[in-house]
């Protein structure tokens, strides 16, 4: 790799030829700000955007500010939509978000039988398992073999509640704050929530990664 | 599809794309953009329950929506057979209206805690009562609305509001001895699909 | 807080991880943000764009975001936001460090 020095001063920190796509990148961006088209930071406030403020990031940040707001948990459990919106995120009015919580000895999961109701302003768009005819058929019948698939295997002692949603209602689930993430901030507990234990297939994990952080 | 049996394993893909093919994006695209336009979502998913059986059942799921989205359009008379088979438009659509009005005030029938018995009914028409719910004894959990009545409300028949609750089953009352005790099933049902459940 | 409009979110095909985008390089999303923006901006309309990125990935470039650039280029182009010229010379200079590329 070459480094010619034609870099402008950068105290001995040569910067590396860009390749080709992202030549014309720079190239699109520089004169179309050149033209006054646009700023930088538009593009920032997109990228952003789409990168951390839709799909399950939003119901991610949800669940851990109810972890460590206890009021907030209240009015969440009371309001799901209302609750969404106080951390500034659109909820549209069109349907109402129910938020479920798992508790010792309860373990909430979601699904649509009659088609594939999702709640996507929390969540992004549904994958297409939950679509499906097995999950669709199978989660009522019988969720334990279900989740069992997904890899989790619940004690005797802990009941399944599976919310059959079938109308105007969305429905999220709240898990339970795991073991080993004490002291932990909201981002770092926002990460552990993924889309899939929103949904009841799966619990937050504490592994070595994400407690190193 | 609740508790039909004959599935197999639930098979999630991982980091799945969100469209599986070009069309499929473009299929969701015309649906939603027709949706509040020239027909409820309700008459969606009415429209995809007529789609016959075996068709349903080897239709994919964005096979469905493109099948329903056509059978509406053309029932509504924005396309029409000739155009689908030119492959392209021959006259302008009719103008859509289509307007929801907003709900009003909730005057509920139960409170959570009542029990309630669900009807057996077997409707031609679009209903939300799942097959696997009819003539049982729950408890209601929520009480949550007033929502349009979908079965109403598919047909063009005037709005129905009603109350909608979250009802929970015992999974054994539904599924019999193999079921795990204590395990629930919560669903959500409009009022007129419910019956006190001292009155039968 | 941004608004994010769901047409763009539903476009066929964005890369995700657990329902999110995934851009693997800076370039990718700065791609991504220049359409989007300049369609906020009423540059053109959004079913323009993606027809274009239809047309390119059909072409049977293997990397999602080359196809996206190529849309994008080729649509600035056509509606003469920028020329042929300009766009050659300005990445040259980027290219030969003539010009500090940070993005």
């Amino acid at each position: 790799m070459t480094h010619d020095h034609h870099g402008h001063g950068h105290d001995g920190h040569h910067p590396e030829a860009p390749s080709d796509v992202e030549a014309r990148v720079l190239a699109l961006e520089s004169l179309l700000i050149e033209k006054g088209l646009l700023k930088s930071s538009d593009v920032d406030e997109v990228i952003s955007a789409f990168e951390h403020d839709i799909g399950p990031m939003i119901g991610a940040k949800v669940v851990a500010r109810a972890w460590v707001d206890p009021a907030y948990r209240e009015r969440l459990l009371r309001s799901g939509s209302e609750a969404v919106r106080e951390l500034g995120f659109d909820y549209p009015a069109s349907t109402q978000l129910v938020v479920l919580e798992n508790k010792p000895g309860v373990h909430n999961a979601i699904v649509c039988t009659l088609c594939s109701c999702y709640p996507w302003p929390v969540l992004g768009l549904p994958p297409v398992w939950y679509k499906s005819a097995p999950y669709r058929s199978r989660m009522v019948s019988e969720p334990r073999a279900v989740l069992e698939e997904f890899g989790l295997r619940l004690p005797a002692g802990v009941a399944v509640n599976v919310w059959d949603s079938s109308s105007d209602l969305r429905y999220m689930v709240l898990p339970e704050r795991p073991e080993g993430a004490e002291g932990w901030t909201e981002e770092q507990l926002a990460a552990i929530v993924t889309r899939d234990c929103m949904i009841g297939v799966a619990q937050p994990k504490v592994t070595e990664n994400a407690a190193a952080r | 599809m609740g508790g039909m049996q004959g599935f197999g394993s639930v098979r999630p893909e991982t980091d799945e794309p969100v469209f599986h093919a070009r069309w499929e994006g473009k299929v969701r695209a015309m649906a939603q953009r027709s949706f509040g336009r020239y027909f409820h979502l309700d008459e969606f998913r009415h429209a995809i329950e007529r789609i016959p059986a075996d068709e349903y059942l080897r239709a994919s799921y964005y096979e469905k929506w493109l099948i329903a989205t056509q059978t509406l359009l053309l029932e509504k008379g924005v396309i029409t057979e000739a155009e689908l088979a030119a492959g392209h438009a021959l006259h302008l659509a009719p103008n859509p209206a289509v307007a929801r009005p907003a709900p009003p005030p909730l005057h509920a029938r139960f409170k959570s805690g009542d029990r309630v018995v669900t009807k057996v009914i077997h409707p031609k028409g679009h209903t939300r009562l799942p097959r696997y719910v009819r003539g049982r004894h729950g408890v209601v959990r929520t009480v949550n609305g007033p929502f349009l009545l979908p079965d109403a409300n598919a047909h063009g028949k005037p709005p129905d509001w009603q109350a909608c609750y979250a009802v929970e089953f015992g999974a054994r009352d539904l599924w019999g001895p193999d079921a795990q005790a204590g395990d629930r099933v919560c669903v959500d049902l409009w009022e007129s699909y419910l019956d006190p459940e001292e009155e039968r | 807080m941004k608004k994010i409009d769901r047409q763009v979110a539903d476009t066929h095909g964005l890369p995700r991880k657990n329902g999110e985008l995934v851009f693997q390089a800076p370039w990718q999303g700065r791609a991504f943000g220049l359409a989007v923006v300049l369609n906020e901006k009423g540059a053109y309309p959004w079913d323009e764009f993606r027809a274009g990125l239809v047309e390119e990935i059909a072409k049977g470039e293997p990397e999602y975001y080359e196809s996206w650039l190529n849309a994008l280029e080729s649509l600035l182009l056509d509606r003469a936001l920028v020329t042929r010229d300009e766009v050659e010379r300005r990445a040259a200079e980027y290219k030969s460090l003539e010009r500090d590329p940070v993005f």
